[in-house]
């Protein structure tokens, strides 16, 4: 429980009384600053708690504490005009949580930065009209906007890492906006920080990602704005930590009563939060509604194939997962009519011509569609299950007591942190085993260590066929060179084997083929194609010469979800034509169950579950992946977030290393360090299917379900 | 690591360096046709008197033995006898040096400042950054004695507003304890000494420091401009911090690496630029000292002015190093 006293009553109040007036006139503005925290008001503020059972009574919740209309915003970028927003018509009422979803390109983050008035004024037209607490600002001065973000605004970015100043201290930086020390920690207090008051003394690189989030979050509360710009404040955490964050969003939501516009490329993410949701598509509102009505029964085209698109923990694994084909159109040249109907399955003739006007589609719902009531139950027919090639006898991968370190230097002292403590796997020709873990689990060090670009410290790595493993990785920009043409960068892999001359042209044609990229990409350098395209030609460059073994290391986590599966569907594709095993990393569950057959969960360095994906995913016994598993965002499900973080890799708990987090663990946990035993049905061929835990109490299924129920239940109520 | 052992290890590599440069100081001597005992005894010496010579300096000893001998006479503090003063040359040093430190300090405060001016001024797109600009890098462009030489036209010829050479016209300047005659001023008392003094080093510490300026300047631009586009400055702004507190707490001391780095550097060269500022300012420091010792092949002097000024340079730097460390806590850890 955390024990919040707002303050800064005067900031809000003044924006509040101000309030009534809005309706037509500029209101004069609420020119409060922050650092007011000494107001009489402060100290007289009762006492209330955040998270579940608040004492505090919802705030009133009258007219919009920003609202945009017809809002258009261009950019000037290298002589060409970018329309990032394009009509756009929103109101955001006092204390809701409005969620604007879209994918990259969509212009959800230029929306927040508009209402936070920092776009960069020189290269920046902003067309409509903007209006925050009651003030027109389409035009406003810098100077304005400066003390509108002061009194009444409050914001949170994506990368926490990043976002907060490196070399000033975390109370320096709090102070700026709280106005004493005491103000300061009584905010990271409200957003959970625990032992605030010696944290004041940190630098923000001795905090762990989570704890940076709470801090930027203690900012922005700070002087109890009346709207929080929330940009992807969860997407750069690990997925218990994004639990743990969203439900500190709500609390802080519930206590002070501020609104929050929280942009997400995810509706699972918006819909453990989201009151309102606005879907945001090539600059335009696609749909604006209740948050179930939208995840429930959407409106649009768009919407339903978004939610069709995305992996959840029940999407059908049988066959390729359903897609949506095409990319978003470019913001230099936007289309005429609607920016979808190139990639919409319902498109009509006026669709490519006229731009589609939001009309109502239920009360309080909108949708910007032609095709008003032809949507809802259009499904895309079952997809064709995989057909799998017969199991090839041996092993491509076998792995035994495979352990790494790195030597870092502490002081006077190097100290060696174990990223991987001895990791036992078996891989099958054609199977693929996801990886799953958290960050510094060493998921990513194991995928190296094979590669062969690490030298482990002990243990053995076997690759059972000839030809050396292939590499595909998260940011395939990164990975391609800048200058080389794409066919370049295929035949150059052609190159070392002994394929003829000849030969090459068209062996580099079928990679992009087998990829589904068209040929004309042969000639384009990779800055010319988009993030799924040049995720392609990295794959295409990894099977160019079929390899016995595919590592990935997270190639859709930078994709947009769209992207991501018909991603996920070609590795899928093309681990079957050419029967390769694949060993595929990432964070998040829900894509390691569409793409493998078996799922190794990571933590602190060791294997801690491992076993057929469904048999994991249904009855899971080791109690971390249940914590994961209970902290996946999905509509309709409540979070049960894990406690803590990941520990450091540099000071690893004795006894289980899960055991500081875990809500089952007993005193044997402290000192006794588990192995992978059998945790499933016993008769299994081959033994390396059986389903296996590294816990003493491994979770019994029908407890650990139970369990799981019930604490949904609490936190629900 | 730990700063003081960050310390240790920095200053160990600047003695390297150092022995380096006595190294290649000693070779040039030994490579050049002077003879010090010829230099010493003067022209009219008898061959017996050149040869009773050679074995009292040592010259017939084998050249591992004379390198020792001259690198254990150096840590002793004896840097030889100087042919054209007569004077050992730590003698003459400690009467020339305080001059050029003391000028030289001043120079590099006034290149800090004026980089750091530059540098905040165009990247933050102050008004009237453009003509500092210029005006700035019209005077880094100019050769230094034409820069020297047109101030003393203009300023001193002209207008008559500074005086052209020396350190100060009061006569009997105080002269202790430090050397450095602006701070004995103040210790003594004698506040026209030190208005004195400071009109005299106006000129040449502004000749000296414009150049190193233009580079400091411009590499904070770069660094300051990268910064401002760093994710932490845009949740400064979003707290609805001031631009001037955005600019200064937040951005500045992120992007002072590159700029301290960069200041090391020029140090090296405002010393090389002091021989010749020094010359036109009759400024009686060790540039001046070393002017007249060239001409002459005065060895020893020589090769005492070029340690000094290489201690100051690896010195300069060691000290930007750790400076650095301080400013950056992420480098600590």
């Amino acid at each position: 429980m955390i024990r919040v006293r707002p303050a800064g009553g005067a900031g809000r109040s003044l924006c509040t009384a101000a309030l009534p007036a809005t309706n037509g006139r500029a209101a004069t503005g609420p020119v409060v600053g922050k650092v007011t925290d000494d107001h009489p008001n402060t100290r007289r503020t009762p006492t209330v708690t955040v998270g579940s059972g608040s004492l505090a009574a919802p705030r009133q919740r009258t007219g919009p504490v920003a609202s945009v209309k017809d809002l258009s915003v261009t950019f000037r970028r290298n002589g060409r005009n970018l329309q990032a927003l394009r009509g756009v018509t929103l109101d955001i009422s006092s204390g809701e949580v409005l969620a604007l979803v879209g994918e990259s390109g969509s212009g959800k983050s230029v929306l927040g930065l508009t209402l936070l008035g920092l776009h960069p004024q020189k290269t920046t037209t902003i067309a409509g009209h903007v209006e925050v607490c009651g003030q027109d600002v389409t035009a406003a001065k810098p100077d304005t906007w400066r003390r509108l973000r002061r009194s009444s605004l409050g914001a949170v970015f994506q990368d926490p890492m990043t976002s907060l100043n490196p070399t000033m201290r975390i109370g320096r930086q709090i102070a700026e906006v709280a106005g004493s020390r005491a103000e300061g920690v009584r905010l990271l207090n409200a957003a959970g920080i625990p032992d605030a008051e010696r944290r004041l003394a940190s630098f923000p690189h001795e905090l762990s990602g989570g704890l940076r989030q709470r801090v930027m979050l203690a900012m922005a509360i700070a002087g109890s704005p009346r709207l929080v710009i929330a940009d992807e404040p969860t997407t750069a955490l690990d997925v218990t930590v994004q639990a743990q964050i969203l439900r500190l969003l709500r609390g802080l939501r519930d206590d002070l009563g501020m609104a929050i516009l929280f942009i997400t490329h995810d509706l699972g993410v918006a819909s453990q939060l989201a009151d309102r949701i606005a879907v945001l598509y090539g600059g335009r509102i696609m749909e604006l509604g209740p948050a179930s009505e939208i995840l429930d029964a959407p409106a649009h085209p768009y919407t339903a194939g978004l939610l069709r698109s995305r992996l959840t923990l029940s999407t059908a694994r049988q066959g390729p997962v359903g897609t949506l084909p095409g990319e978003p159109p470019d913001p230099t040249t936007p289309p005429a009519g609607c920016p979808f109907a190139d990639r919409c399955a319902l498109v009509l003739d006026r669709c490519n011509s006229e731009i589609p006007t939001p009309s109502t589609w239920t009360k309080s719902h909108d949708v910007a569609c032609w095709r008003t009531g032809g949507v809802v139950g259009q499904e895309q027919g079952h997809a064709t299950p995989w057909v799998d090639p017969a199991p090839a006898p041996g092993l491509a991968i076998l792995l035994h007591d495979v352990a790494k370190s790195f030597k870092v230097r502490r002081g006077l002292r190097s100290q060696r942190i174990w990223s991987l403590r001895g990791v036992d796997l078996e891989i099958a020709p054609g199977e693929v085993v996801a990886l799953v873990g958290e960050s510094g689990s060493g998921k990513s060090t194991l995928l190296r260590a094979i590669a062969g670009l690490l030298e482990i410290d002990r243990g053995s790595i076997e690759l059972g066929m000839t030809g050396s493993p292939q590499m595909v990785f998260q940011d395939a920009g990164a990975s391609l060179t800048p200058w080389l043409s794409v066919a370049t960068l295929l035949k150059e892999r052609l190159a070392g084997s002994n394929a003829p001359a000849a030969g090459r042209e068209e062996r580099a044609r079928a990679a992009l083929r087998a990829v589904g990229l068209p040929q004309e990409v042969a000639a384009a350098k990779p800055r010319e194609l988009s993030g799924g395209q040049r995720q392609r030609v990295a794959l295409a460059r990894a099977i160019v010469v079929p390899p016995p073994v595919l590592l990935c290391d997270e190639p859709t986590s930078a994709l947009d979800v769209s992207l991501a599966a018909t991603i996920l569907n070609l590795v899928g594709q093309l681990r079957r034509d050419l029967s390769m095993a694949v060993l595929f990393v990432t964070h998040d569950l829900a894509v390691a169950r569409v793409v493998a057959d078996r799922v190794a969960i990571m933590y602190l360095g060791r294997i801690v579950e491992i076993g057929p994906v469904d048999e994991v995913v249904d009855r899971p016994r080791h109690p971390y992946t249940a914590a994961l598993l209970a902290s996946v965002p999905e509509p309709g499900r409540t979070l049960d977030a894990a406690r803590g973080e990941p520990a450091s890799p540099l000071d690893i708990p004795t006894g289980c290393a899960f055991e500081p987090r875990c809500d089952h663990a007993s005193d044997a946990c402290l000192t006794s360090d588990p192995v992978l035993e059998l945790a499933g049905p016993p008769t299994v061929d081959p033994v390396r299917l059986a389903h296996k835990a590294a816990c003493l109490h491994r979770l019994g299924s029908d407890l650990a379900r139970a369990a799981g129920r019930e604490a949904g239940r609490e936190e629900s109520r | 690591m730990n700063p003081l052992t960050f310390a240790a290890r920095r200053l160990g590599a600047a003695l390297i360096i150092l022995l380096i440069l006595i190294a290649t100081m000693f070779t040039l001597s030994h490579l050049s046709n002077t003879d010090p005992a010829h230099a010493y005894l003067g022209a009219g010496a008898s061959k017996a008197a050149v040869a009773a010579e050679r074995v009292k300096l040592g010259l017939n000893l084998p050249i591992t033995t004379q390198f020792l001998h001259y690198v254990g006479n150096l840590l002793h503090g004896n840097l030889g006898v100087s042919y054209r003063t007569r004077n050992p040359v730590t003698q003459d040093l400690a009467e020339y040096l305080p001059a050029t430190m003391e000028l030289a300090f001043y120079a590099i405060i006034l290149a800090l400042l004026l980089g750091l001016a530059l540098g905040i001024a165009t990247a933050a797109r102050w008004r009237g950054a453009r003509i500092l600009k210029f005006v700035m890098v019209s005077g880094a462009s100019a050769p230094l004695f034409l820069l020297a030489l047109l101030g003393i036209l203009l300023f001193y010829g002209h207008l008559g507003w500074l005086p052209a050479t020396g350190r100060t016209s009061i006569p009997n300047p105080p002269t202790g304890p430090t050397g450095f005659l602006t701070i004995d001023a103040i210790l003594a008392g004698r506040f026209n000494v030190l208005l004195n003094a400071l009109q005299h080093l106006i000129m040449p510490a502004t000749v000296l420091a414009i150049g190193p300026a233009v580079s400091i300047g411009r590499v904070l631009r770069g660094s300051l401009v990268t910064v401002l586009r760093e994710d932490y400055v845009r949740t400064a702004r979003s707290k609805g911090l001031r631009d001037r507190a955005v600019l200064l707490r937040h951005a500045l001391r992120n992007a002072l690496g590159p700029a301290l780095s960069m200041t090391g550097l020029q140090a090296g060269l405002l010393l090389a630029g002091d021989v010749v500022v020094e010359q036109i300012f009759a400024w009686p420091g060790i540039g001046y000292y070393a002017a007249q010792s060239i001409p002459v092949g005065d060895f020893p002097a020589i090769s005492g002015v070029t340690l000094v000024l290489g201690l100051f340079y690896v010195l300069i730097n060691a000290l930007v190093d750790i400076l650095q460390r301080v400013a950056d806590p992420r480098v600590r850890a």
